[in-house]
């Protein structure tokens, strides 16, 4: 029995389907046409405490709506969810001060009012006690360098800045589960690495429990082992993130740079690209080994540079959203 | 302090941020009040008492009721607005009870409408029209006894209509049909003395009268201790039948709940 426990739970909603145009308007207000999409189906999963676990897939694949329901604010249709010994829907309020949401797309903090106002409102609201609070307002607006803003009003944060204020506020109360939502999104390069750093600490040091969505692959690489792929609201994948390599990676690849033109051989199993006279590509499957296809070329060969390239998680997951997941 | 008072002092404060648009909004309640002081005033044409109602108690009521009205408004799109951005996620992602959010702020709204909103009102209102002055103490205390059922009434009535936006989503016209409701059946705009007196039977029993004409009534001192019993328990009747259908369609709307935009 996991931390978090996910079973057999679907979800439909009913949309309204628009014909366009006038003509269109007029025919929906007489007979209005809906259609059922089912937006989680059947998905089943555990988490154990402390895990960090990523939960991907493309745009529309049900990971935001399998958040609301882990995260207590959707009912399920059918199925069943606990965490933490909590049915989040039926117990909410009991529930949700144990939990930290952050919604990429969605502030949490008064539009209005300095950052450290809201935070002293959520203080209240959370009745977290004096002395941990401190201690967390101290510990977080130094690890996420929010010292520079945090007496300014929201409204005037940059993406970045608002991001960094966003997560420290759901974290405030010391969650034992916390939901990112796409917390990178639209965030530079260096806010990213930022907030990665924070949650890797986070979790390694407190053993949060975390669920992670997002879009960007190196977010995933650099913060979850373990990552759930949904696509078209069911579970594709559930494994580790170098299990998926093993799995679905076809071909790996090795560029190398020769010290002059040069003519190559063809090696069995191998498939050479010429880039140009000096610059060869090696694209290779699973049966060739990566030490004999190197001392090949270096012995035959005089080599200046080779590099070799892991397929990157991005086209394999490309991949996997394609529809080639079935296996 | 509680994260109630944390909101309703938030919003007390927040109130204060928009100087220009308080300033106009004492301007309409006067203004509305004068229009229908004069229309009244031309009806009465000279004559003390038109059916035995004088023009200083039908004065008195616009005044109450007006006054009143500017206290309680409730915030008829607290939820619609929420559900209709999705912002309601974050709520329900707060540890407290949204009812009781929602009554925190009304009431943070509310303290702000009475001193900055319904004091200056009623100040112009008795240097230049002049208003009548309570029964008796007594007939006050009540007074203000009930209009704090009233507003429970209006709470209530506010409270349900919004709660069908889990389903409808955009509700304005509901929320109008509502308010044409509250502002004719309830003698803020005619005052229900003037109703037929079949019509102001059916009326009494109604949610409407019971949100700003009872409340006058017991101020003029019209109704027997007795009578103001019986509309107080007719205030809690209300108060309580309204809110469990509310409480009800909050409960089934939940699970209906679609949060919009991702």
């Amino acid at each position: 029995m996991g931390f978090i426990e996910v079973k057999n739970v679907s979800k439909t909603f009913r949309v309204s389907r628009r014909r366009s145009g006038i003509p269109g308007m007029l025919a929906n207000l007489v007979a209005p046409k809906y259609e059922k999409r089912e937006a989680v189906k059947d998905i089943s999963f555990s988490i154990g405490q402390g895990e960090m676990v990523g939960f991907i897939g493309p745009n529309g694949a049900g990971k935001s709506t399998t958040i609301k329901m882990l995260s207590g604010i959707l009912f399920p249709d059918s199925g069943e969810i606990t965490c933490s010994g909590v049915i989040p829907y039926k117990q909410r309020k009991s529930y949700v001060g144990r939990i930290g949401v952050v919604f990429g797309q969605k502030s949490q903090l008064q539009w209005d009012l300095p950052v450290i106002d809201s935070f002293e409102l959520l203080k209240a609201i959370y009745r977290i006690p004096d002395d941990v609070y401190k201690k967390n307002l101290v510990r977080f607006t130094e690890m996420l360098d929010m010292s520079g803003f945090i007496d300014q009003p929201v409204r005037q944060l940059s993406l970045g800045q608002r991001m960094r204020s966003d997560i420290a506020a759901a974290l405030l109360h010391s969650p034992e589960i916390v939901f990112f939502d796409e917390p990178t999104i639209g965030v530079d390069v260096v806010g990213k690495e930022a907030i990665r750093t924070f949650i890797r600490e986070l979790n390694a040091k407190d053993n949060v429990t975390m669920i992670f969505t997002t879009h960007d692959m190196q977010d995933i690489e650099k913060t979850c082992k373990r990552v759930i792929i949904i696509d078209k609201g069911s579970k594709v994948y559930d494994g580790s993130l170098s299990d998926i390599r093993e799995r679905y990676s076809s071909s790996r690849s090795l560029e190398v740079e020769f010290m002059t033109d040069t003519e190559t051989v063809p090696v069995a199993g191998v498939e050479t690209e010429v880039i140009d006279a000096r610059h060869k590509r090696f694209i290779f499957g699973k049966d060739v080994h990566i030490n004999d296809l190197m001392s090949l070329l270096l012995q035959n060969y005089s080599v200046r540079d080779i590099n070799i390239s892991e397929p990157d998680i991005e086209s394999i997951i490309r991949k996997i959203y394609g529809g080639e997941g079935a296996a | 302090m509680t994260a109630y008072t944390a909101y309703a002092k938030k919003v007390f404060l927040g109130r204060s941020a928009y100087r220009f648009d308080h300033l106009m909004s004492i301007l309409s309640t006067v203004l509305q009040f004068f229009i229908f002081y004069e229309i009244y005033r031309a009806l009465y044409g000279g004559e003390d008492k038109v059916d035995g109602i004088t023009m200083s108690m039908v004065t008195t009521n616009f005044v109450l009721s007006l006054g009143l009205g500017t206290i309680f408004s409730p915030d008829d799109y607290f939820l619609p607005n929420k559900i209709w951005d999705g912002s309601i996620s974050t709520e329900l992602l707060r540890p407290i009870s949204f009812k009781g959010r929602m009554i925190a702020e009304n009431v943070g709204n509310s303290a702000f409408n009475i001193i900055f909103k319904f004091i200056p009102v009623l100040i112009i209102a008795v240097l230049t029209t002049g208003v009548q002055a309570p029964a008796d103490a007594p007939h006050f205390l009540l007074f203000l006894i009930s209009a704090v059922l009233g507003y429970g009434v209006l709470w209530t009535i506010s409270f349900a209509v919004q709660m069908t936006a889990f389903w409808l989503v955009n509700i304005w016209s509901l929320i109008t049909i509502k308010n044409v409701f509250v502002n004719v059946l309830s003698g803020s705009m005619i005052p229900l003395w003037f109703m037929p007196e079949w019509m102001q039977g059916v009326l009494d029993l109604t949610p409407f009268a019971s949100i700003y004409f009872t409340p006058v009534q017991i101020y003029l001192g019209q109704l027997s201790y007795g009578g103001i019993a019986v509309k107080c328990a007719i205030q809690i009747v209300w108060t309580v039948l309204i809110y469990l259908i509310g409480d009800l369609l909050w409960r089934k709307g939940q699970r209906k709940l679609v949060v919009q935009g991702g």
